[in-house]
């Protein structure tokens, strides 16, 4: 792989500005994609590319290229300049990257970086032969990910990680289960456990019956409850939300809205995540209390949002240059634990309502509100007695999330990093760790699918 | 480039493949965005590179490298040949449905070139729009604009003798206004959501849009959600218009008819489909008027080309006609298996990503009669426009839309405003309500850029067309 941080200083001694800063992203990954008895997608990538912002005369222009030549860089900077002179001068600039302290973060492992295709393929196997009979669908991928920020005021950062995901949906007509399991270790990941957590997740969902729409309470797994804050993250948990009045959160500020067992933090420093040192803009990532024991504390900000909102300063938040219009992003949400020993005692405290694994295709509906909807899948179940029943077809829920998190029975002692990426475009792994929770109120409003293929 | 792809392909072979195609591209992308009267960002990115997708012992294998190098060529076969290797189980050769050999090539037809405009003009277009919304009503306190173009050159060159050169354009923007008064937020776009809309064609397609024309009615359809009444829950008889109609094809026809979605290849992301193979021929989709055709060839959609990423010709064939279920999406792979059509959906999202399944152009076809015909039979319903929130289960059945604005329908005509209108349905059983479609003059196109798929995620940019329609019998105002 390249030397990111000698990439980017070459591309900020290519431009020809008053200030230059240049972000460099390469990735060197495997993801070996199966379905059925067979690995059929089986995808190796291997790319880096340099973002060059240029500042000439209060004017902001940026050029994006993945030929690391001399003359790629010379003709990104070429790009960027006519950008800038053809941009007008925004007033409110506030200036590309200073010198700051990067921290040090964790978040590599050489083992996991060392990883060939063909241990790759054999962990994806692995996932196959363990399914028991049942079909698996899903991936086992690892990569290295190489970050690297330098501008012509002094600042210079990289950072070097890892990361490794198993994703297995084990499933035939009737039935399905999902397990995932990622961390920046591939050894924390077995995909064979994570297979046999999915098929036996699916043994237990055949014959799945309708549930009438009503408010029920419910138990979400770490899988659904981080999708569903992720979702509600992208407007209530946004610094320039907060202003344009998106975000729930908007004027609540130091309000209790939420039960006080519910306490959420953006947490981009921490060890058992993906842990991220600075953002697109070169700035050190920070710690965010988002919520206190139920009370809201805060959002993410970006240089720029932050620098044109009084009082509020860049968290480390900003995202890639074309993501920028819609604010900033958490990246790595962290729930606190709970007492609950496990899923079942959450089930108990429910009593009656029903077991959510996993959501699927989310929609913010009212992001003022904090409304999202979706569907549940791979695993859903009705609750009796304090214990985990019958199983159910998929359900569609259009729920109020802060209604979710206003009346939490319990969470579990344990938490799990769910991964959220994708692996769109470059990639940048990050995740969600939370527990399980236990809610008063989850609304179902319409039934689905049933389980299985 | 054509000299790094021979020399892929006989890399590839050499280490034993059955077949090998590859494709060396390069991409430039800009996009601007204003925000507030001022420009948030400019984006100009390009990228190239090289990928190389394999066949050994009846598995595939794909690996890419941005160097166009002979170096990066051979070194991208051979790492796709390693890998397919590893994850080759013991299996039959994998049958593809012939292609003919072709040497061929295709351009966007277009008048002015986007990248050709100067930027200060994209810029002032998109400022003058923002003021324009602005100026609409005091109740509007935040408006952005979107501007976007791409050029990608792509070789596709197959062991099977395929040679296609295409050189593909886009471009397109869009002007939002998100308009708030006492806690109520509401939001009005122009020509869609989520970034506006998008043509495979030149400059002329954005000055065709007028976004500046159309910010100051945006802007005041903002403020006047406000305090507009929320849509009333209920069944009811829905008129959906031709932008929230597109996005109703795409989800509930166009994903379930992608065949390696119905085999179960993208079953533990995407998801699967409520249709079987057993299906093709018989299934009853919907009405008989609902007819929704696949054109790879619809001028200025971004799902047409010469060739897809397998060296299939581009075709226009019946997906649903009076109803029925007449051919899914294939591949080169999934047709041969099925025993039907020919492939010619295959797309991958750049270089450094493996061809997949993907919708082309989509369109429900029109009917007769005019938006005011649709709305003329309807004594009491719902009239929604401008998608907002789109959700849609695995198997494709379970779908619930919102939009941003909707209408009262009484005796006939379109009464008072309505916001935070949603609907859900069963697809079937939703495009069996469906009884009237609007005719040709009032179909309209549209491009989408955000349709995701593929594990590593790929972006396919698509088509679809639509008039407007009327369903009988729709749940409407869902609440949480």
């Amino acid at each position: 792989m390249i030397d990111a941080l000698e990439v980017a200083e070459r591309a900020v001694a290519a431009a020809e500005a008053d200030e230059a800063e240049a972000f460099v992203h390469a990735e060197r990954s495997g993801l070996a994609r199966f379905a059925g008895d067979e690995i059929h997608q089986p995808t190796l990538t291997d790319n880096a590319s340099v973002q060059l912002r240029v500042a000439r005369a209060g004017r902001v222009g940026s050029a994006t290229t993945n030929r690391l030549s001399e003359e790629g860089l010379r003709a990104a900077a070429r790009r960027a300049a006519e950008a800038a002179d053809r941009a007008p001068a925004d007033p409110g600039f506030d200036g590309l990257a200073r010198p700051a302290e990067i921290p040090r973060v964790e978040g590599f492992d050489d083992a996991t970086a060392r990883l060939s295709p063909e241990e790759q393929a054999v962990r994806a196997r692995a996932a196959i032969d363990a399914a028991d009979g049942l079909g698996v669908y899903g991936y086992y991928t690892s990569g290295v990910t190489r970050l690297a920020v330098a501008s012509s005021s002094g600042l210079r950062g990289e950072q070097e990680l890892t990361d490794a995901t198993a994703l297995v949906l084990a499933a035939a007509a009737g039935a399905s289960g999902y397990a995932s399991a990622t961390s920046w270790r591939d050894g924390d990941v077995d995909p064979a456990a994570v297979a046999r957590e999915a098929a036996e997740k699916a043994a237990r969902t055949r014959g799945a019956v309708e549930l009438e729409p009503a408010k029920y309470r419910a138990v979400l797994e770490p899988y659904a409850l981080s999708e569903l804050l992720e979702y509600f993250s992208f407007d209530a948990f946004n610094g320039p939300a907060l202003l344009e009045e998106r975000s729930y959160l908007a004027g609540r500020i130091g309000e209790r809205l939420f039960d006080e067992s519910v306490t959420i933090v953006e947490d981009p420093l921490d060890p058992a995540g993906l842990p991220k040192a600075f953002d697109f803009e070169g700035t050190p990532r920070r710690r965010v209390p988002l919520v206190e024991d139920g009370v809201a504390r805060g959002a993410v900000w970006d240089r720029s949002a932050s620098a044109r909102a009084a009082g509020y300063e860049s968290t480390g938040h900003a995202g890639p240059p074309e993501m920028r219009i819609y604010g900033a992003f958490p990246i790595a949400l962290s729930v606190a634990p709970g007492d609950a020993a496990s899923v079942d005692e959450l089930a108990e405290l429910v009593e009656d309502g029903i077991h959510v694994t996993r959501l699927h295709y989310l929609s913010v509906v009212d992001p003022r509100e904090g409304i999202v909807t979706g569907m549940t899948r791979d695993g859903t179940f009705r609750i009796r007695d304090g214990r985990v029943a019958e199983p159910l077809v998929n359900l569609r829920f259009t729920v109020s999330v802060p209604e979710v998190l206003a009346d939490v029975p319990g969470l579990t002692r344990e938490r799990m990093l769910v991964n959220r990426s994708d692996f769109y475009g470059e990639r940048y792994p990050f995740g969600v760790l939370c527990p399980a929770l236990a809610t008063a109120s989850f609304a179902i409003t319409g039934c689905g699918s049933g389980p299985g293929l | 480039m054509r000299e790094l792809c021979d020399e892929a392909i006989a890399a590839a072979l050499a280490t034993g493949a059955s077949y090998a195609d590859v494709r060396a591209m390069t991409r430039r992308t800009q996009s601007l965005a204003t925000k507030n009267g001022r420009v948030e960002a400019v984006a100009d990115n390009e990228t190239e590179g090289i990928g190389v997708r394999v066949l050994v012992g009846g598995a595939w294998g794909f690996a890419c490298d941005r160097r166009l190098t002979p170096e990066g060529a051979r070194e991208a076969a051979r790492r796709a040949a390693a890998f397919a290797a590893a994850a080759a189980a013991e299996r039959a050769e994998r049958a593809l449905t012939p292609v003919e050999p072709t040497t061929g090539t295709y351009r966007t037809p277009l008048e002015l070139d986007p990248f050709d405009v100067a930027l200060d003009d994209k810029i002032a277009l998109c400022l003058r729009a923002e003021e324009g919304m602005r100026a609409a009503h005091s109740d509007v306190k935040v408006t952005s604009a979107t501007l976007r173009a791409l050029r990608e050159r792509k070789l596709l060159v197959t062991s099977d003798r395929v040679v296609v050169d295409q050189e593909t354009v886009e471009c397109g923007g869009g002007i939002d206004a998100i308009a708030s008064r006492d806690g109520v937020v509401q939001v009005r776009s122009y020509p869609s959501a989520h970034g506006g809309a998008s043509a495979q064609a030149g400059w002329e397609y954005v000055e065709e849009l007028g976004l500046d024309r159309e910010a100051p009615r945006v802007g005041e359809q903002a403020a006047a959600l406000l305090r507009a009444d929320p849509c009333p829950s209920g069944v009811t008889t829905l008129v959906i218009d031709a932008e929230q109609l597109q996005l109703q094809v795409h989800e509930s026809v166009g994903h379930p008819i992608e065949l390696d979605r119905v085999y179960g290849t993208e079953a533990a992301y995407a998801g699967t489909s409520f249709l079987a193979p057993g299906d093709l021929g018989s299934l009853r989709y919907g009405s008989e008027l609902m007819n929704v055709t696949a054109d790879s060839t619809t001028p200025r959609g971004l799902g047409t080309f010469g060739f897809d990423d397998e060296g299939v010709p581009a075709r226009r064939e019946a997906i649903v006609e009076a109803g029925v279920l007449r051919n899914f999406l294939t591949s080169r792979e999934t047709a041969a298996r099925i025993g039907a059509g020919g492939g010619g959906s295959m797309r991958a999202d750049g270089w450094n990503r493996m061809p997949l399944v993907r919708m082309t152009n989509l369109h429900l076809e029109p009917g007769e009669g005019s938006f005011e015909d649709l709305l003329a039979d309807v004594d009491d319903g719902i009239y929604v426009e401008t998608n907002k929130s789109w959700s849609i289960d695995d198997k494709r059945l379970n779908f619930q839309f919102g939009t941003q604005a909707a209408w009262k329908i009484e005796r006939g005509r379109l009464g008072r405003m309505l916001r935070d209108a949603t609907y859900t349905g069963i697809t079937p059983q939703f495009w069996g309500g469906l009884d009237a479609v609007a005719g040709p003059e009032a179909w309209r196109m549209a491009g989408l850029t955000n349709c995701g798929k593929g594990q590593p995620g790929q972006i396919a940019h698509v088509s679809h067309g639509a008039s407007p329609a009327r369903f009988r019998r729709v749940q409407v105002g869902v609440r949480s």
